[in-house]
């Protein structure tokens, strides 16, 4: 048995291999190559360029800990940014609080969009139909840039930074968002697995350091982003914000009456305790 | 060095008319896709076990590439265009390698985004580039063997000393960036294979070092290219020229696995140049004839690649006259052959360049605003001989 196998092209001495059990969509586009296609573990997933961008399974993992962690650790976001997501996963967490009133979201290719909709209906469950969502379709680091809105959360839900997401690893795209943050607002960012690019953490952390008040990482671990824990980014003026009791982030947890199959307060809390080599890059 | 000219009956001109005539257009270079398999399959039994990565740059083409990747072949590329070539014929990137020893940060970038993940170096500088991407890439060596025999001689601009190779896998292991093997490059058109057995048993020696010193091993041997193309009209006997690489590569630890990068010998025999005299004026007591292709074009690789293709002209006539054949342009180096005894040729007879498929296109310039020859294919399927 042989069949159409796809091999991830992150590393050279090491990949992970997934049946394909039917292609659903494939193109090249510009410089990307975009394919979906089904497999018996991970329902439908998705790569770009030879990485894994998502797959249905286990897609909540990463979008719960890139939503909820900010979401409940600001006593009471109200306007929130998104850039990046054209597929809806965050979007669609974000929705989840009512109590946010406004959600800007800038993906820069209307038809990562479109195709995410027909693929992957199931991360946005209907939230770009949502009336608090402003959909803009551009670059996020040139409208972080250029906007004059003032955000209480900032998600930047990008690819690797070898890869179309580069402007968003940058010092100038965190200096954008930490000036487009209200007072006491927080930014987070997809940064990579801490194992495999140790780089990443300590480049993040040497970008963010003369931006932000406070930066850290916290953890999650996501199947199919493989080789150990994925790190996210966590920035913000105020220190107190990623130390804040279990019971007090459990109150807000309660009083949202959110449903969750990853995140809890006690991961909330525990995510931003790291290993010591993650924290060994840190340090730089 | 001059060019072989055939003088063959005028009948024999026919199919090639009947090409330009079909396509509406010359200069021609007709790609024989069925030469292509027949040279990819013949390289294939004379090194068995051996990955063969075509060298794109010889014929960067989409119809070859397609072809070879059939074939089963993987790819050897250098820019970041040739990345792009290879992601439009949608070929694994995982079966492809990076083999330019000095590059921009770009290049590695837009290598790793196609999916690329093993790139040749040869110096420190270029070692400490992957520093940011050491998980990600691994890296040949390249060893510089210099070759006099060569026509070509590529360890020249190229590679590192032998000498050379347990310190720089030394720097490496300190940076923590991943060395899994050597190559090298010989050089083109040497006339025996020598210099490759010389260079792999270097490189084997150096693999056994490196197991022995304890360091982590070198599991893959990369034996460039240099495989030859007749330009006589002949045809290389490709399983003797290899058979002392066999013997050679049959002393690697059994755990190195090798690749071999030819350019030259799958693409310069399934390339034919087809031009037609544009005007002609006696000169002198010579016959200067001025074809519609010429050095700034398809016969560029008469000067950049230091070869003279075998010609055929047509003709019935037993007279003969000294004879010129020039290219287009109005610069007087833009001369194909001279110093030729041809009979007469009129306007909109053919000259047809055999072997033309390496370093011919790819090198062919704008020059002057006359337009490149454009490619033909033939025997584009495989089936297409029996199906009719």
């Amino acid at each position: 048995m042989t069949g159409r196998k796809f091999d991830e092209t992150l590393y050279d001495a090491w990949c992970q291999q997934f049946r394909v059990d039917e292609v659903l969509f494939e193109v090249k586009t510009g410089h990307q190559q975009l394919v979906i296609f089904r497999n018996g573990l991970f329902g439908r997933v998705m790569a770009l360029d030879g990485i894994i961008q998502t797959t249905e399974a286990d897609e909540f993992i990463y979008h719960e800990m890139l939503t909820h962690v900010p979401l409940f650790a600001h006593p009471a976001p109200r306007k929130v940014l998104i850039v990046g997501g054209g597929d809806g996963g965050i979007l669609r967490e974000v929705c989840r609080h009512t109590a946010v009133e406004s959600i800007t979201m800038v993906e820069i290719d209307q038809a990562v969009v479109e195709m995410a909709k027909e693929y992957f209906p199931n991360h946005s469950a209907g939230a770009f139909d949502d009336p608090r969502l402003n959909l803009v379709i551009d670059d996020g680091a040139a409208f972080v840039a250029n906007t004059a809105e003032k955000f209480d959360v900032i998600i930047s839900d990008s690819t690797d930074p070898i890869g179309p997401g580069e402007a968003l690893f940058t010092k100038d795209f965190y200096t954008a968002c930490h000036d487009c943050l209200n007072p006491g607002g927080i930014m987070v960012a997809q940064n990579g697995v801490a194992f495999m690019q140790p780089d990443e953490v300590s480049t993040t952390a040497a970008r963010m350091a003369p931006v932000f008040a406070d930066y850290h990482f916290y953890q999650v671990a996501v199947p199919t982003y493989v080789g150990g824990v994925m790190t996210l980014a966590w920035a913000s003026d105020d220190a107190t914000l990623r130390q804040q009791a279990r019971e007090v982030i459990a109150a807000r947890y309660a009083a949202s009456g959110i449903k969750t199959r990853y995140y809890n307060p006690g991961m909330h809390v525990g995510a931003f305790n790291l290993p010591q080599y993650i924290l060994d890059s840190l340090a730089g | 060095m001059t060019n072989l000219v055939k003088v063959s009956p005028a009948a024999d001109a026919e199919r090639y008319r009947t090409l330009i005539r079909e396509s509406g257009y010359s200069p021609l270079l007709l790609l024989d896709c069925e030469r292509l398999r027949f040279q990819y399959r013949s390289l294939a039994a004379a090194l068995p076990g051996v990955e063969l990565f075509y060298a794109i740059k010889s014929l960067p083409n989409l119809d070859v590439l397609r072809v070879l990747a059939e074939e089963g072949a993987g790819f050897d590329m250098a820019t970041s265009a040739e990345a792009e070539m290879l992601r439009e014929v949608a070929v694994s990137p995982r079966r492809t390698i990076h083999t330019h020893p000095i590059k921009r940060p770009r290049d590695i970038i837009d290598a790793l985004r196609y999916g690329c993940t093993t790139f040749v170096v040869d110096n420190p500088d270029e070692i400490a580039k992957f520093l940011p991407y050491r998980s990600r890439a691994s890296l040949l060596l390249r060893v510089s063997f210099r070759s006099p025999s060569a026509k070509v001689d590529l360890s020249r601009k190229f590679g590192c000393a032998p000498g050379e190779v347990p310190a720089l896998l030394a720097e490496a292991d300190r940076l923590g960036i991943q060395v899994k093997g050597l190559s090298f490059h010989v050089g083109s058109q040497s006339g025996d294979s020598a210099q490759h057995v010389k260079a792999i048993e270097t490189c084997n020696q150096l693999i056994r070092e490196r197991r022995a010193s304890g360091g982590a091993p070198l599991s893959l041997l990369d034996i460039g290219g240099g495989f030859p193309a007749s330009y006589t009209l002949g045809e290389v006997d490709i399983d003797a020229y290899c058979a002392p690489i066999r013997a050679a590569l049959a002393q690697l630890p059994d755990s190195v696995s090798v690749l071999a990068e030819p350019g030259r010998f799958l693409s310069a025999p399934s390339m034919t140049g087809v031009c037609t005299v544009m005007g002609r004026a006696l000169r002198d007591g010579r016959y200067w004839y001025y074809f519609d292709d010429g050095v700034y074009g398809s016969y560029s690789g008469q000067m950049f690649d230091h070869t003279h293709y075998p010609l055929e002209v047509f003709s019935d006539s037993a007279e003969r006259i000294p004879s010129v054949l020039s290219g287009p342009t109005c610069d007087s180096i833009d001369v194909i052959a001279e110093d030729l005894s041809l009979p007469e040729l009129q306007i909109g007879d053919l000259l047809v360049g055999h072997c033309m498929g390496a370093y011919t296109a790819a090198t062919a310039t704008d020059f002057n605003g006359f337009p490149r020859a454009r490619i033909v294919v033939v025997n584009q399927h495989q089936d297409a001989a029996l199906t009719g």
